[in-house]
Parts: C-alpha cells; sequence; structure tokens
C-alpha cells in the first residue's frame, strides 16, 4: 500500500469504497477499490472474487481494468485503471445537448465491451450509466462487475433482483429465472435512447408495475403471439393492454431513421428477439460510425 | 467462462513447463524423493476430496479446489503454508468462484475436524485439527495472491463430455473415463496439459480398459498431438503403478513427519 498515495474519495461501490490514488513511482492515476471484510465468516465476499476472476479473463479496450491486487492485515484492495468520470457524471457536465457523434461512439463502445463480455460467456447484468466510465479520450469502459456471472455451465437459476429497475428488461421484471445476453443488450437499449436524450433516463419507474406499465405503453402489451411463453413467466400478471405508440420517432427525436432501428431491435420485449452484441455492432447505424473509433483496436 | 480457453488467464498464466516444475519443486524434492512428493499430494488431493464431498460440492468445485492446490505448491515449498491448512482453504475458494455459494466458516472447521478424525486417523491419530477461521481467512489471502488472482480453471469434464456425445453416448465408457479425468487430479497433468487433451487420455484410458477396440478409428481422426496424449496416458498410468504397491494408512505417517514444515510449526 506504501506505493499508492491516497487522493480522493470517489465513491462507494458495491461492496467497498473506492478512492482515487496515485502511484508514486510511476505518477500514474488509478483508483483503489478497498474490500470491506466485514462478514467474519464469509473471507473475500464473493462479489469481490466475481469481479476479480472475471476481470482477470477479460482484457479489453471497453472494459476497465484490474491492475493488480494488494493485500494487507485485513484489508484486500483492489487497483483499477482511473477513468475520468462515468457517464452520468458525463451527462450532468453537458452544458445543452450531447453531440450525435458522441452519442454513436460511445454506443459503438458500449456495444464492443458487451460482445467481448459475452463471447467470453461472461453477463454484466447491472448496466446502467453509473457503471460506463469515460476517461478524457472519449474511450468508454464497462465497469463494476461484482454482479456479472459466467455462466455456460450448467445454471440452476439467477436471483431476479439483480438489474436496476430502469434498465431491468420485462422479462426479468416477470421473474424470468432463466435468462442470457439479452438481459444486457435490452439495458444496452436504455442506454441508447437516455444517450440520445443527453442524459434522460428512458423508463424511469418507480417499482416493478410502473416499469411494466412505462415500456408497455412504449412498445405495446406483449401477448402469447408477439412473445410465446410470456404468460407462463413465474410472476407475470396481466396488465392494460396498450397498444404501440407512434413510434420512437417522438421519443428520441434527435436519433437518425436507422439509429431508431436499431433502438427498436434493442428494445425488444421477447429477448428472444432482441439483438445481440455483434450484429448490433453491424448495424447500418454504425456505417458512418468515425472511423478512428471503429478500429481502435483492443 | 467456457469456450475461452486460449484467451484465458488458465491457458496463458498456468501452462506450466515440466521442467520449471522441477526446478521449482526443488528444494522439497531436497528432502523428498519424487515419488514420496507425489504420495504426499495424492493425501492431501484425498483430504479435499473426502472434504468436499462431505460438504456436498459438486466434482467441479472440487477438482477446482485441487488445482488451486496444485498451483500453490508448483511455486511454493509445502513449508511455506501447512497443506492441511491450505486443503480447506482452496475448497472454501473454490467454493466460492464456483459460484456453489458460500460454505460458512464454522461448518468448514466442524467438517476438518469431523474428516480428520473419521477418515484420516491413520495419519493424525489423535491430533485434532489444529486451525480456525482466522488461520483460514488469512491463508485465502495468500492464496488469492499466489495463484495471482487467476481463479477460473478449466476442467476436462465438459469436454470430455462432448467428447462421449460425438463418439456415441456411451455410459460406460464416460463413467469410466469421469472417473479417470478425477483421478487425473492427483497428477501433474492439471498443471502441464489442456483440459482437452487430459479429456482425451482419459477417454484413451477408459478404452483400453473396456476393451473398446471399435473406437481406434475415431481416436486416428481426431486433430490432435498424439504425443501430448502418449504423456498424460503415462503420467496416469504410473500413479495407477504407484497404487498397486502402496499402503497409503502404513506410509503416509512417516512421510508427513519427513514432509518439508513451516518453521515454527504451529501448536497441536
Amino acid at each position: 500500500m506504501q506505493k499508492y498515495e491516497k487522493l480522493e474519495k470517489i465513491g462507494e461501490g458495491t461492496y467497498g469504497t473506492v478512492f482515487k490514488a496515485k502511484n508514486k513511482e510511476t505518477h500514474e492515476i488509478v483508483a483503489l477499490k478497498r474490500v470491506r471484510l466485514d462478514d467474519d465468516d464469509e473471507g473475500v465476499p464473493s462479489s469481490a472474487l466475481r469481479e476479480i476472476c472475471l476481470l482477470k479473463e477479460l482484457k479489453h479496450k471497453n472494459i476497465v481494468r484490474l491492475y493488480d491486487v494488494l493485500h494487507s492485515e485485513k484489508k484486500l484492495t483492489l487497483v483499477f485503471e482511473h477513468c475520468d468520470q462515468d457517464l452520468k457524471k458525463y451527462f450532468d457536465s453537458l452544458n445543452g445537448e450531447i453531440e450525435l457523434d458522441v452519442v454513436k461512439s460511445f454506443m459503438y463502445q458500449l456495444l464492443r465491451g458487451l460482445a467481448f463480455c459475452h463471447s467470453h460467456n461472461v453477463l454484466h447484468r447491472d448496466l446502467k450509466p453509473q457503471n460506463l466510465l469515460i476517461n478524457k479520450n472519449g474511450e468508454l469502459k464497462l465497469a463494476d462487475f461484482g454482479l456479472a456471472r459466467a455462466f455456460g455451465i450448467p445454471v440452476k437459476c439467477y436471483s431476479a433482483e439483480v438489474v436496476t429497475l430502469w434498465y431491468r428488461p420485462p422479462d426479468v421484471l416477470f421473474g424470468a429465472k432463466l435468462y442470457t445476453t439479452s438481459i444486457d443488450m435490452w439495458s444496452a437499449g436504455c442506454i441508447f435512447a437516455e444517450l440520445a436524450n443527453s442524459g434522460r433516463p428512458l423508463f424511469p419507474g418507480s417499482d416493478v408495475d410502473d416499469q411494466l406499465k412505462r415500456i408497455f405503453k412504449l412498445l405495446g402489451t406483449p401477448n402469447e403471439d408477439t412473445w410465446p411463453g410470456v404468460t407462463q413467466l413465474p410472476d407475470y400478471k396481466p396488465l392494460p393492454i396498450y397498444q404501440p405508440s407512434l413510434g420512437l420517432a417522438q421519443v428520441v427525436p434527435r436519433l437518425s431513421a436507422r439509429g431508431r432501428d436499431l433502438l427498436a431491435r434493442l428494445l425488444t420485449c421477447n429477448p428472444a428477439l432482441r439483438m445481440p452484441a455483434d450484429d448490433a455492432m453491424a448495424h447500418a447505424y454504425f456505417h458512418d460510425l468515425n472511423p478512428s473509433v471503429k478500429n481502435d483496436r483492443c | 467462462m467456457a469456450g475461452n480457453f486460449w484467451q484465458s488467464s488458465h491457458h496463458q498464466q498456468w501452462m506450466l513447463d515440466k521442467q520449471d516444475l522441477i526446478r521449482d519443486r526443488q528444494h522439497d524434492l531436497s528432502k523428498l524423493t519424487e515419488e514420496e512428493y507425489q504420495k504426499i499430494f495424492n493425501f492431501f488431493a484425498s483430504i479435499i476430496q473426502v472434504l468436499g464431498e462431505q460438504l456436498k460440492l459438486r466434482q467441479q468445485v472440487i477438482a477446482t479446489a485441487t488445482v488451486y492446490f496444485k498451483r500453490f505448491y508448483a511455486r511454493n515449498s509445502l513449508k511455506c503454508i501447512d497443506p492441511l491448512l491450505l486443503a480447506p482453504t482452496c475448497v472454501f475458494l473454490a467454493s466460492k468462484v464456483e459460484e456453489f455459494g458460500v460454505i460458512s466458516n464454522s461448518r468448514l472447521i466442524t467438517t476438518c475436524q469431523t474428516v480428520i478424525k473419521n477418515k484420516f486417523s491413520y495419519a493424525y491419530g489423535q491430533q485434532e485439527f489444529p486451525y480456525r477461521t482466522n488461520h483460514i481467512l488469512e491463508c485465502e489471502f495468500y492464496l488469492l495472491e499466489n495463484l495471482d488472482c487467476c481463479l477460473i480453471v478449466f476442467q476436462p469434464y465438459r469436454p470430455l463430455l462432448l467428447f462421449v456425445q460425438d463418439i456415441g453416448q456411451d455410459d460406460q465408457l464416460s463413467t469410466y473415463a469421469w472417473r479417470v479425468v478425477n483421478d487425473s487430479l492427483r497428477t501433474d497433468v492439471s498443471l502441464l496439459y489442456p483440459p482437452y487433451q487430459i479429456a482425451i487420455g482419459a477417454l484413451h484410458i477408459a478404452c483400453v480398459m473396456l476393451g473398446k477396440e471399435n473406437l481406434k478409428p475415431w481416436f486416428a481422426e481426431l486433430n490432435v498431438d498424439m504425443d501430448k496424449i502418449q504423456e498424460i496416458v503415462r503420467a496416469i498410468i504410473n500413479l495407477y503403478e504407484m497404487w498397486k504397491n502402496y499402503d497409503e494408512k502404513k506410509e503416509i505417517q512417516g512421510l508427513l513427519a519427513k514432509m518439508p514444515k513451516p518453521c515454527p510449526a504451529p501448536q497441536r
């Protein structure tokens, strides 16, 4: 720990406090995540272990880098690459509207990070603006894998209480227990709309019912025709029948027609039809993406 | 993290070289013969296996714990940490990583006490399991650090099931080969070869034992380095040869006494 000089507290993570710090030798700025070991019985918390072992396997430009794990007497400290701010703070600091090029660049990088996770059979499960870090060069990185998990090995079920309500897909809201990469793609869609609207959340629901109603008011209430099996989900409940509203043009007025098409494919209630990350990256919306973003190899 | 073995920390950091292994074990091998060394690891693999079974863990978790154990001592002497402490710590860490859920530490300690008393009294006599929760938690830190936080371990079980599927479901064959994979945890192959090769080696042994001549063409068509497979087969067969003339119950006390120990030894 002598190696780093603590500068300031950045925030509270899933399982501990995060500090900004400086490497005394190299002067590199890093983020230190102190892992609390309060429950004497558990040892290193599972959420921290999950993050450590996944980040150890996932090395990619659009995923926050874990440099080191330090341990002292009774503390464990994770040393992360430091980013200047998260997407939430970025929205707060905007003066006026976000540039549409930036929307496209951020969205592409989000999808590229996700495609990489998903190709490694890792679900993030907790995507939200606070978990997307942005650095000075306009690079976006996925962070906070405390709820992520490796899948692929036969899994029993996932707890339904994992994704922040606003970014939670309808299948999970209906209690689906066996979900896949599609969970992250819904969240990515919500974040896409939020980006295009300079930080205004798309579905800021107050509880599960309100969340579902907000979704269905925009997309139409699903039924067995549009989504076979929906009525069999554990927490399914009949909700008012909304017809699909006039379309996304009013919801994301600044987004191009291609952008709206991509958004619609991500915000698809039936998880089986939701577009996967690698397909989304190939969508026509990104044809005129700045080549420096696209070619940036990891 | 299945399917990405080639990009994994397992492949990139933990496929060790036979020569390096021999070099890193030099200290222990100045006190023990290679066979004695193997017998000690065989014994602690049994402890991990029995502990895991008592705690009702899946074989995958037990296998991961055993690989942690072997990785730790691939880089450290037996005197660095008493293997009787490291073994349950590996089980504790593996059960969290494999998402089996946390084993309560008090349950772990109680299970260790019962297992040592009831199943391994031939090794420890009347001695009780000497460690407590705080030892396990401290040891977990050292283990994490020495593994360089590479916690995801690929096992031969999944590739094995895929190969059996490809051959055409054969329960006798898959059961037998599965057991050979379990046995392979008592050799160094998990440190030296990719899991899919170990799976093929285990299948090979199972076919020979069961006299399944008809599978020769299947092996011939595999696009693998058959020399590697033969090395794996030899390592496992050597283990079986060793078992033939070995009575652990008689020899283990002497071996444990001879084993390099932490200094000063913890109070028993």
